[in-house]
């Protein structure tokens, strides 16, 4: 069991605010992943109890958004926009230049499990270019210095956490 | 124009129309009809990739593209529905330029390996791109190749069952097999995954695609995306031959096709022929390769005659002497008629009816039975019983009754195809079904309510619907009251142990409904009380006037089941009946009749002396394994025929080879009293003969000969099929009490046995695919019993009863109640008749693991 008691519950409380089962499918997946961080065959049949539709159907609605994860990833998602605005005020040398730092390559997770580093299409924040989001963050007006601080401020805070 | 007015004609009264002109003609279509349909309908045809004829329309191909005036696009006329007053063009050059774009399209990442492609000549994407595609594409990148999954094998092909394989490469995501697998058959083992150029058909999260009726996904697969093991790389469809035929495993009559070789005397696959009065085109797959039990090698090969206690291989000439001289001496040395003959139901109409002139006129004898696989059979004829069995019912009705109630039958395992019309009833005319049965089933599925009696309580069930109907003023009840116990619906709920609630619901609404289907099933026929319960069934019926608006009928369950009542293979048949046979026959034996009960129970006695079994196996499928073996054991003299060596031919003093259905033209009468032909496909095999000429044989070497012209036997089945009518039902009620049920303390589990999902009777093991399904006995039960008895999946469960042990794999069910397990009897490794006592209405087991 994947799941934690406490994921089940709220699929199925989720379940109940629906006219049809079926329609709590995307919410229980983003329960799932929220929870465990990304999704695979396993958890389809797990959700699939615990909302009591067909694993089949939960796959289907799982593999059709790409925005949820089926492989593990680290501790911190990086999707660095790599579309037009940002492309141009140099999305390119700043992916190369995560890559060099995590020594990782795009789609790769580092080896601590801190970090996965994807690029992905416009975030709608153009003005700011360039930019990536981190998690739930977004991370405006890139320079190497202040990726540089990102990386640092974050790994530090994992460190504190995992003292806590 | 003829099709219009055919059109026309066919538009019920009353029903609202539309008129549209389609390629310059007018035709007029009930309201509702797609554009698609309006055209078929004028003979005017249109391509389709993701269209099927059953299933709602999706329109995701865009193949079946028109131009409809005043419209600035093309539309997809599978899913629009004809208006009036439309103009639509089927053929013009805004047509021709769209469906080309759209082969140009779907090949774009297609590998155009028709060379290697089992589909190859007989695949939609082939002959539309000849018809309606270009010869060049303008794509000029690499084509996106599905690989994952399939190191090692060639052609990127991946196994998703037992005996499905996938190549995704070739799929045009008509999404054909998920809709058919999800919305007509209500499995969830296939699905479509991702989006855009990496779209792809798979099986379900760790599943295999093994439901029963996946065969079909191959047969309406428009590429060879889906193939099925049994025909690939085989042969080539034009290299063969076609003949029609029907499933020989079923009461349904489902119509086939058996794609065959000549030259190799070889049948290759089962296909569908659709007939949308029976099977809609589909196939439950023991219907699609059960052909293969005519194919395998093991068939018997020549007669076999004991001597010194040893079958040897003998020429048919001896073989016949043999029987000639043994059953001379069985009569000699008795002097009085002291045969049996036990034949199966699923054989023709003349070899049923050839069998029971050899028994009746020949020998002289009244006893024979088809019924080899009920126990506890009464002496007396079972006049409510034959009647209720044999109702008028149609298959077709199902469709628009608007209220259907399943009773005592786990459907998918029984009548395959009868369960998909009920799912056909729920999708598209939105049907109330209910599901009563002492354990749950699948086919619940679709219920709209599902109810479960405690085992053994038919009639108190059927008697409490009365009652609820009573009270509630939904019918006049007259005497029924004082005819049937307990006195209160709510007293007969509490002692089948179902809300009383649900109990009048479902009164109510076999009451209130405009269409009733009601069936019952093999738990009804199998109940050692079935005559009480189908006199509760008659009640009921006559109460609710059931007949006046919809049909009741205890389902038959064998290909043939029908036509043996008909030709009266009974000890007692119904009167008429019997008077059309003394007719013909110009007379009637005067022996005393005995059921198979009775004849065993004679053999055991050693006062009938010989028997012949006709295409059956009661070592293997009477409910009293060692009961009926040590009958036959005792006999002077058994002659046995089958396709294969049983475990009843093993005890035989003759075995004759019998050859299977596929390979004689045979007449057999389905569930609902249609009489389909099966036609030959091959030379019966090795030196088997069809039944109808074994038994003429026997009957002329002992001197005497059956029929006078080759026609004289269908003249004679003729006569019956015509003479004997549905019988009507008395009118008046009949008494039910209920008899109490026995319980037992140290047996604490209902058992019940019947066919696995994918087989039927004691053949179909022997067929190569159905094996790969399926290929041994499982004690099926649910997850809490399994708990609490320590059980896991794939554990080794020891099942005891009163009489056997067993011992089997423990399959996990989310479909069976907790204190009941089922069995399949389709396994000869494992006889769980073993378990099973003649003499008990219900039959309980204790389980226990084995530990190593
Ligand atoms: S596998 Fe065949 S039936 Fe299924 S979506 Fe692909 S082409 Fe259609
Ligand atoms: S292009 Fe990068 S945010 Fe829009
Ligand atoms: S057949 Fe109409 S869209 Fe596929």
């Amino acid at each position: 069991m994947m799941l934690s008691e406490q994921s089940i519950a709220r699929m199925k409380e989720v379940v109940t605010k629906y006219p049809s089962r079926k329609s709590a499918v995307l919410p229980a997946l983003t329960i799932a992943y929220r929870q465990i961080g990304h999704l695979d065959d396993d958890i389809y049949n797990e959700i699939s109890e615990a909302i009591e539709i067909p694993a089949v159907e939960v796959a289907e609605a799982a593999t059709f958004y790409t925005m949820f994860p089926k492989q593990p990833r680290g501790k911190y998602l990086i999707q660095v926009c790599h579309n037009i605005s940002c492309a141009l005020l140099g999305a390119d040398g700043l992916i190369t230049y995560l890559e060099q730092k995590l020594g990782i390559v795009k789609g790769e997770t580092t080896p601590d499990n801190l970090f996965t580093l994807i690029s992905v299409e416009c975030l709608g924040s153009c003005a700011t270019a360039p930019m990536m989001q981190i998690n739930n963050d977004y991370y405006e007006n890139l320079t190497r210095e202040s990726v540089d601080r990102i990386l640092k401020e974050l790994t530090e805070q994992a460190q504190a956490e995992d003292e806590a | 124009m003829a099709d219009a007015v055919e059109n026309k004609k066919n538009i019920a009264e009353g029903v609202p129309t539309v008129t549209l002109t389609i390629d310059g003609r007018e035709t007029t279509v009930p309201k509702g009809t797609t554009v698609l349909m309006a055209a078929r309908g004028l003979g005017i045809h249109i391509p389709t990739f993701c269209w099927h004829p059953k299933l709602k329309p999706m329109g995701s191909c865009r193949m079946c593209y028109v131009e409809i005036e005043k419209m600035p696009k093309l539309q997809v006329s599978c899913a629009l529905e004809a208006m009036d007053g439309m103009v639509v063009l089927t053929d013009s050059d805004l047509v021709k330029r769209g469906r080309r774009a759209i082969i140009e399209f779907i090949l774009m990442n297609h590998p155009l390996d028709c060379p290697t492609c089992d589909k190859g000549g007989e695949c939609d994407l082939q002959d539309q791109t000849f018809a309606h595609g270009v010869d060049d594409s303008r794509f000029d990148f690499q084509k996106y190749r599905f690989t994952e999954g399939t190191e090692g094998s060639t052609f990127d092909d991946l196994r998703i069952g037992p005996e499905i394989v996938l190549n995704r490469n070739r799929c045009i995501l008509c999404y054909k097999c998920v809709r058919a697998n999800k919305e007509a058959f209500g499995e969830y083992d296939l699905g479509a995954y991702e989006r855009g150029n990496i779209m792809e058909i798979h099986r379900a999260p760790g599943r295999q695609v093994d439901n029963p009726f996946s065969g079909n996904l191959v047969e309406i697969c428009p590429v060879g995306a889906l193939t099925n093991t049994d025909w690939r790389y085989k042969i080539r469809v034009w290299l063969t031959q076609t003949t029609s035929s029907i499933c020989p495993f079923s009461s349904s009559g489902v119509n086939t096709l058996l794609y065959k070789d000549d030259h190799q005397q070889k049948i290759f696959r089962t296909t569908s022929r659709p007939n949308d009065d029976i099977d809609d085109g589909w196939l439950a797959d023991v219907t699609r390769y059960g052909y293969q039990i005519a194919t395998s090698p093991d068939r018997l090969q020549t007669p076999l005659i004991k001597k010194d206690g040893q079958q040897v291989p003998a020429t048919w000439k001896e073989a016949l002497e043999i029987i000639n001289k043994r059953l001379n001496e069985i009569k000699d040395k008795k002097g009085r008629v002291c045969i049996g003959g036990i034949v199966s139901p699923s054989l023709d109409n003349a070899t049923l009816h050839s069998f029971s002139k050899l028994i009746r006129v020949t020998l002289g004898s009244n006893n024979i039975d088809y019924r080899t696989q009920y126990r506890m059979l009464p002496k007396e004829p079972e006049n409510v019983y034959d009647a209720m069995s044999a109702r008028s019912f149609k298959i077709s009705d199902i469709d628009d009754s608007d209220v259907i109630v399943a009773f005592g039958s786990d459907l998918v395992k029984e009548h395959p195809n009868e369960y998909l019309r009920i799912r056909k009833a729920c999708n598209f005319h939105s049907a109330s079904v209910y599901s009563v049965n002492p354990y749950r089933v699948k086919s619940a599925d679709v219920a709209r309510r599902e109810m479960i009696y405690k085992v053994g309580t038919e009639e108190v069930f059927l008697n409490g619907l009365c009652l609820a109907a009573i009270e509630a003023g939904m019918a006049e009840g007259g005497d029924l009251k004082e005819k049937i116990s307990p006195s209160t619906a709510a007293e007969a709920a509490a002692i089948c142990g179902v809300d009383a609630e649900h109990l009048k619901e479902l009164a109510a609404a076999m009451a209130n409904g405009r269409k009733v289907t009601f069936i019952a099933g093999e738990l009804v026929s199998r109940s050692r009380e079935r005559l009480c319960i189908s006199s509760a069934l008659a009640n009921l019926t006559r109460l609710l006037g059931l007949e006046n608006k919809g049909q009741v009928s205890i389902l038959p369950h064998y290909a043939n089941s029908f036509g043996a009542g008909k030709l009266g293979l009974l000890p007692q048949p119904p009167e008429g009946i019997r008077n059309a046979l003394t007719e013909l026959w110009g007379a009637w034996p005067e022996a005393e009749p005995l059921t198979t009960d009775g004849m065993l129970i004679n053999m055991k006695k050693e006062e009938v002396n010989g028997c012949i079994a006709l295409g059956c196996n009661p070592v293997m499928l009477y409910p009293d394994r060692e009961f009926a073996r040590e009958s036959l054991e005792k006999l002077d003299f058994l002659l046995v025929a089958d396709l294969y060596e049983t475990e009843t031919t093993g005890l035989a003093d003759v075995v004759l080879p019998l050859a299977s259905w596929a390979e004689y033209d045979g007449r057999y009468i389905n569930l609902e009293g249609r009489v389909q032909r099966a036609n030959r496909a091959l030379k019966p095999r090795f030196e088997s003969k069809p039944g109808y000429e074994i038994v003429e044989a026997i009957a002329e070497q002992i001197g005497d000969k059956l029929y006078e012209s080759s026609d004289q036997c269908e003249q004679e089945i003729s006569r019956l099929v015509e003479s004997s009518n549905v019988q009507p039902l008395p009118d008046k009620y009949f008494d039910v009490r209920p008899a109490e049920e026995e319980s037992d303390e140290e047996y604490p589990i209902a058992l019940f046995v019947g066919d696995d999902p994918h087989h039927s009777g004691h053949l179909t093991e022997k067929a190569n695919s159905l094996f790969n399904f399926c290929g041994e006995a499982y004690i099926e039960m649910s997850s809490e019993l399994a708990k609490k008895l320590d059980l896991k999946e794939g554990d080794s469960a020891r099942v005891e009863s009163k009489v056997g042990k067993i011992i089997v794999p423990v399959r996990i069910s989310t479909t069976i109640n907790n204190d009941v397990v089922f069995i399949p009897r389709n396994f000869s490794s494992t006889t769980v008749t073993a378990l099973l006592m003649r003499k008990k209405r219900t039959d309980r087991v204790k389980i226990s693991k084995v530990v190593n």
